[in-house]
């Protein structure tokens, strides 16, 4: 690169306010925009080991991972924020192997996404409609937050238009589209019960888009990452579950992996907040723990490189990545969800307690009556 | 035994008798396991130990003895004799059936004083039994649904889709729970009724669910 | 008169609208609207009053934690729990690292670039920028190397034609005023604050498990055990490994985003007479010690009077929904204590696709808080103010520190530029602050103190058949406040005043502004076309909408 050529690279950014658009397209493979960044051949391999890893695939596939990288071009990718808590953002800034830095940087063309973009207003409405027309059936759509349904969808706008619309536009010529979080893939904490906005999960407010699940609140960067090489690697979207998720993140229960089984399976539990067996890392289980109810990677993924997760911290697993969690996987410090119709601390045993001895009483009135009846005896019927 | 009870006959067949005590006694070790999953005492010394684990192997196993069991008993109701077969359930099916389970009924209602004669089921009780066979389904199901996920792609998690469709993995748990509680209050209706039947009919009511033979004042055609 | 729409005001978190009448170059009246509702305070009802922290956490996952804090406090008041001084220090070192992480986030990746033209730095002399990056600090990455493999890397980056989330901007806007050396010298920094971020919230992570979302808040204290003799708990290792970290914000604090603060504010003084706002300012207060003394003081100052800071009282406090879309059954015109607030959502505007709100009517979903009835700007700013009048020393040494460099008086604070500052002024003394809570907690294990947890009123069956409290704390944002009503062991009403639902407000009964309103009124836009300066004032209060809305 010629420093003229910079030079008037910079220029017409200023001129036009955007170079994307209009400059000659020069595609790089990742390999090679990764080498001109002085990113070195160690750093690459390592950063490609790591996702092998990552996608739960034997060490390995990592040469063929590096050289399938080395071959593709940087995607372009789209982020909408919808009803969301922006969790899922902030999750992919602590994002690590790789940085959001070399995620923007290098790997990926972010072109569109509302909180960290440069434009505003209507010159960012135009990035998003120049990108998804230029790239239409090519681009990666990423999803966060939930869509409203209800009344024509008012409750999520941006620019005067309704979240429904754009997504149902910009999902609807994307390669694929990344659910990112549990807002996104199922409606999530919108969507608990009485759901007064009609949320609901990109797969319900797109049908017939190609959609990927990455439940999780938020969504565990690492696995967003993966789910993106992946699809680099091999061109095709990972195997998933009946509920949209990667097998290679969301394949097994938390409690199958989890560091404490040895604890549950012994019968050493934590019984009170601070006592005894939570400072030596027994089971959680009875504080509520939904590691036996939840499909999610966080036991051996952790989070904000793999520092660690609710359980090894000592809090129970509250099954974020589960559909529908806000509203089945509560009371979070009871191990069952509450029987529907009855109060909070009305656990099934103590109804069922109360079925049974209810049943009970009435039986032992009805054997004192019955003791006391004079029955008349089965009789002989006359011979006839 | 009154005296009047003069004919012994032949009624729970071998299948029915066994499938009915291992039935009890899988249905006693799984509450009892099932209790102790859903509410754990610690009381291990060590991680070596295997307390909770020892606890859900004897439960699953039980529970594999229990399905296989629960099943035979299905198929013996094609096959068995009639008071094994399967219309038993349905009494009020018929004109017959649903006049003796009047009869029945007006009897625990205290408002008839004669017992009613009983040969094959009780009609009152075979209703109760086709509610407890829905929840042993449900059980079953239910069971080896939350059981299948620790191999979410092997054969049984594939064919119990339907269950993950129908239940969340808590409302499966919760269903599951509290269905044995459920069970808990069929048990104790049975084996009083068992035992009322037993002195009012004389007719050796608890001794034929090991025997077989039941003794009846009118000869069974 | 020219009427502008900014939609989606980006950089920020969450869905906000500006709309703003222009006249002679000059915004003449400006109106904020919020276009996303959840009703989160509406699905809570009924649930289990000991799990609405997991909840409320997800008002917002960028000021991620504080709602926990704020729903925490609440149940506890309205039960009478007293956590143990351990679980004190605790959250102070998470609300600390918070406050001082959210900060950097937001001066160089949400706010730098309405003052920063990345693509003007391309020309700078890496040299030049390495002797300016010297006279302002002594941080170690201030080299000509190290600016010139900055600036290889945006050129080839630029180069590539792909500009992804920096296309379609305003660069070369008239009002952009850093020489090319001070621009690229941010640009470094923008991508140096990116990594430095990430690693220090790993805080969060040991005690906390993960950030976003930390998941180990208790009612009654934390969930993270303390037990120097186990591999499972907060032991030596873990609390060695916060020290690092703390040490590294401060030290990046210190000598990088404060200096960078004050090399930019000094190209753009004109803007500490731009953007006043409202000119009254609350603060609650925080970081309080174990017997519940608070480091930063809490307060009110009415307009601009620095002399007199008044009381804060709760009771004070009122929501009108007169021109947000919800319905009040106290009638038109009348505010709502939290403890009696509704959320019942009503959408009156018009029907999407849209081009204007009308803004006479309802146009917001958000509320408008008022404090004896009036608009109040909370944030770094008010928390400052009210520290500053209060005498409090440390703030009181900083802000004249910085005054001073900035040769300018106390008055410029209330200002657009004055609200950047002293999220500076806030982030520093917070970070230099958080250390000696750490300090205080291993002091306290070392004499063999573990508690974590009160769990005396654990089991609702402790419980007052009916309870209610509220929870304050001193947000990144500024003044939150959690209310909340429990009857038989359940939440019979909940609701939240958050920082950006009093900044963001619409107008109230009254026709007051909301403070982004009242700060937009007067601010210059140059070209209407490309309104960089509506962005300037507007993100000078770090708006946060997922926040103001819930
Ligand atoms: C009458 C029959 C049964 C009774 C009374 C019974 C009872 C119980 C109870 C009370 C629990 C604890 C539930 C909880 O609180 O989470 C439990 C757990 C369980 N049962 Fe059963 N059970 C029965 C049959 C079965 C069968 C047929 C299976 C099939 C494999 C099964 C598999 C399981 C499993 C896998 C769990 C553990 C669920 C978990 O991981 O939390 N059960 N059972
Ligand atoms: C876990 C406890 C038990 C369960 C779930 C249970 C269940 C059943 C079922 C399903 C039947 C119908 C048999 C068939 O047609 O296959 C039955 C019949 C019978 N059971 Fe039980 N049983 C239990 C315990 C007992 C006990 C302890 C006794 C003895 C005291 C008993 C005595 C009988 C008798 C006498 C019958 C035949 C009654 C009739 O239908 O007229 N059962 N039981
Ligand atoms: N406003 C606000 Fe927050 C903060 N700080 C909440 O309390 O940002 Ni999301
Ligand atoms: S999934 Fe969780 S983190 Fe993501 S947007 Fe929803 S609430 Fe926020
Ligand atoms: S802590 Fe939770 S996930 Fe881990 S073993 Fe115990 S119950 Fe299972
Ligand atoms: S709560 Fe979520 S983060 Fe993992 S441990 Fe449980 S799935
Ligand atoms: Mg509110």
């Amino acid at each position: 690169m010629s420093k003229q050529k910079v030079d008037t690279e910079v220029d017409s950014v200023k001129q036009r306010g955007d170079v994307s658009q209009d400059s000659e397209q020069q595609e790089y493979s990742v390999g090679e925009i990764l080498k001109q960044r002085g990113v070195s051949r160690r750093d690459f391999l390592k950063f490609c080991s790591a996702m092998t890893a990552a996608m739960s695939l034997p060490a390995s596939f990592a040469p063929s991972v590096a050289q399938a990288l080395d071959e593709v071009k940087r995607p372009t990718l789209v982020w909408l924020n919808f009803q969301d808590c922006t969790g899922d953002s902030e999750a992919l800034l602590r994002a690590a192997n790789p940085t959001v830095g070399e995620i923007i940087l290098d790997i990926l063309s972010v072109d569109y996404h509302e909180t960290i973009m440069a434009a505003a207003g209507h010159q960012a409405d135009e990035a998003l409609e120049s990108t998804i027309t230029k790239y239409k059936g090519k681009y990666l759509c990423v999803v966060e937050g939930s869509i409203s349904m209800k009344d024509g969808g008012i409750y999520g706008c941006t620019s005067g238009k309704t979240h429904l619309e754009i997504a149902r536009r910009v999902c609807g010529s994307a390669l694929a589209t990344i659910a990112i979080g549990t807002c996104a893939s199922y409606g999530g904490i919108a969507a608990g019960t009485p759901n007064p906005t009609g949320a609901v999960g990109v797969m319900e407010a797109v049908p017939g888009a190609t959609v990927i699940n990455l439940p999780g609140c938020p969504c565990n960067a690492d696995n967003l990452t993966a789910t993106v090489v992946h699809y680099l690697v091999f061109g095709k979207i990972p195997a998933m579950d009946s509920k949209g998720r990667p097998l290679f993140a969301y394949g097994k229960r938390i409690h199958d992996n989890c560091e404490r089984r040895p604890h549950f399976d012994a019968g050493q539990y934590v019984e009170h907040w601070g006592d005894d067996a939570h400072r030596k890392g027994f089971c959680l289980y009875k504080m509520g723990c939904k590691g036996p109810a939840t499909f999610h990677n966080c036991p051996t993924q952790r989070y904000n490189e793999k520092t660690s997760w609710p359980v090894a911290s000592g809090h129970g697993c509250a099954g974020c990545s589960e559909p529908d969690f806000w509203d089945t996987m509560g009371p979070m410090y009871h191990r069952l969800p509450n029987v529907p119709g009855f109060g909070i601390e009305a656990t099934a045993d103590k109804i069922g307690l109360g079925l049974v001895a209810g049943a009970a009483a009435a039986f032992a009135v009805h054997g004192a009556l019955n003791a006391l009846r004079k029955d008349k005896e089965p009789q002989e019927p006359k011979e006839g | 035994m009154s005296d009047s009870c003069k004919f012994k006959c032949y009624i729970w067949e071998l299948p029915v008798r066994w499938c009915h005590w291992i039935n009890v006694v899988s249905i006693v070790t799984l509450a009892v396991t099932g209790f102790f999953i859903g509410t754990p005492v610690s009381f291990a010394g060590s991680a070596s130990d295997f307390t909770m684990g020892w606890i859900r192997f004897v439960h699953f196993t039980a529970a594999y003895a229990f399905a296989v069991s629960v099943l035979s008993r299905m198929v013996w109701s094609l096959i068995g004799n009639k008071y094994a077969g399967w219309k038993e359930f349905f009494p009020y099916a018929t004109a017959a059936g649903r006049e003796k389970m009047n009869k029945m009924l007006r009897y625990y209602m205290f408002v008839d004083k004669e017992v009613p004669e009983t040969i094959g089921h009780n009609p009152l009780a075979t209703t109760a039994y086709f509610a407890l066979f829905l929840l042993y389904i449900l059980m079953i199901l239910t069971g080896f649904s939350l059981y299948a996920q620790h191999a979410p792609q092997g054969v049984m998690h594939k064919s119990l889709g339907f269950m993950y469709a129908l239940f969340s993995d808590q409302g499966m748990r919760l269903t599951h729970h509290f269905s044995m509680w459920l069970i808990f209050g069929f048990i104790i209706n049975h084996i009083y009724s068992a035992w009322l039947m037993d002195i009012k009919e004389h007719g050796s009511e608890i001794s034929s669910m090991f025997s077989g033979y039941k003794f009846t004042v009118k000869k069974e055609k | 008169m020219a009427r502008i729409v900014v939609d989606p005001i980006t950089r920020i978190e969450g869905h906000l609208r500006i709309e703003a009448e222009i006249e002679g170059g000059r915004i003449k009246d400006a109106w904020s609207s919020a276009t996303m509702f959840r009703g989160i305070e509406k699905i809570l009802k009924g649930r289990d009053p000991r799990d609405a922290w997991f909840w409320t956490q997800r008002f917002c996952g960028v000021c991620t934690t504080v709602h926990s804090i704020a729903s925490i406090r609440a149940v506890e008041d309205a039960l009478k729990i007293k956590i143990p001084p351990n679980a004190q220090l605790i959250r102070n070192i998470i609300m600390g690292i918070q406050n001082v992480q959210d900060h950097v986030i937001h001066f160089y990746h949400l706010h730098a670039l309405d003052w920063v033209d990345i693509t003007s730095g391309l020309k700078a002399d890496p040299a030049k920028t390495a002797a300016l990056a010297a006279s302002l600090s002594d941080w170690p990455n201030n080299s000509a190397t190290y600016f010139k493999g900055v600036q290889d890397k945006v050129k080839a980056f630029v180069a590539s034609g792909r500009l992804g989330p920096f296309a379609n901007a305003y660069w070369g806007h008239p009002a952009y005023k850093l020489p090319p050396e001070a621009n690229l010298m941010a640009t470094a920094h923008y991508l140096e604050a990116l990594e430095w971020q990430k690693d220090v919230i790993k805080i969060h992570a040991i005690l906390g498990s993960k950030n976003p979302h930390p998941q180990t808040f208790l009612v009654g204290g934390m969930s993270i055990p303390i037990d120097p003799d186990s591999q499972n708990a907060l032991n030596a290792d873990k609390l060695i490994e916060i020290k690092r970290l703390l040490k590294k914000a401060q030290d990046f604090v210190e000598k990088v985003y404060i200096p960078d603060l004050l090399a930019v504010a000094s190209f753009y003084k004109e803007w500490a007479g731009i953007g006043e706002g409202v000119g009254n300012y609350l603060s609650y207060g925080e970081f309080p010690d174990a017997g519940g003394n608070q480091w930063f003081p809490a307060g009110a100052i009415l307009n601009k009077d620095l002399s007199k800071v008044i009381p804060v009282d709760q009771g004070k406090i009122a929501e009108y929904v007169d021109h947000s879309w919800f319905d009040n059954s106290a009638g038109a015109g009348k505010g709502l204590h939290p403890f009696e607030g509704e959320t019942e959502v009503r959408y009156t505007g018009p029907k999407p696709p849209y081009k204007n709100l009308d803004t006479d009517a309802k146009y917001s979903f958000v509320k408008s808080p008022r404090y004896e009835e009036k608009s109040m700007e909370v944030g770094p700013l008010a928390r400052i103010l009210v520290a500053y009048a209060s005498g409090h020393k440390e703030t009181k040494a900083v802000v004249d520190l910085v005054l001073g460099k900035l040769g300018v008086g106390a008055p410029a604070l209330f200002s657009t530029l004055g609200r950047t500052a002293a999220r500076g002024i806030d982030c520093l003394l917070v970070a230099q602050q958080t250390p000696k809570w750490l300090d205080e907690l291993i002091g306290n294990i070392s004499k063999g103190d573990y508690r974590i947890h009160n769990g005396e009123s654990w089991d609702p069956s402790t419980w007052p058949a009916e309870a209610k409290g509220y929870g304050f704390h001193e947000a990144p944002r500024g003044a939150l406040g959690h209310w909340i009503k429990i009857k038989d062991q359940k939440i019979l009403n909940y609701q939240a005043v958050v920082p950006s639902t009093w900044n963001a407000s619409p107008r109230d009964a009254k026709g007051q502004r909301g403070p982004y309103e009242a700060a937009l009124v007067g601010t210059p836009v140059a070209d209407i076309n490309k309104p960089l300066e509506i962005l300037r004032t507007i993100h000078s209060f770090d708006p946060c909408l997922a926040c103001a809305v819930h």
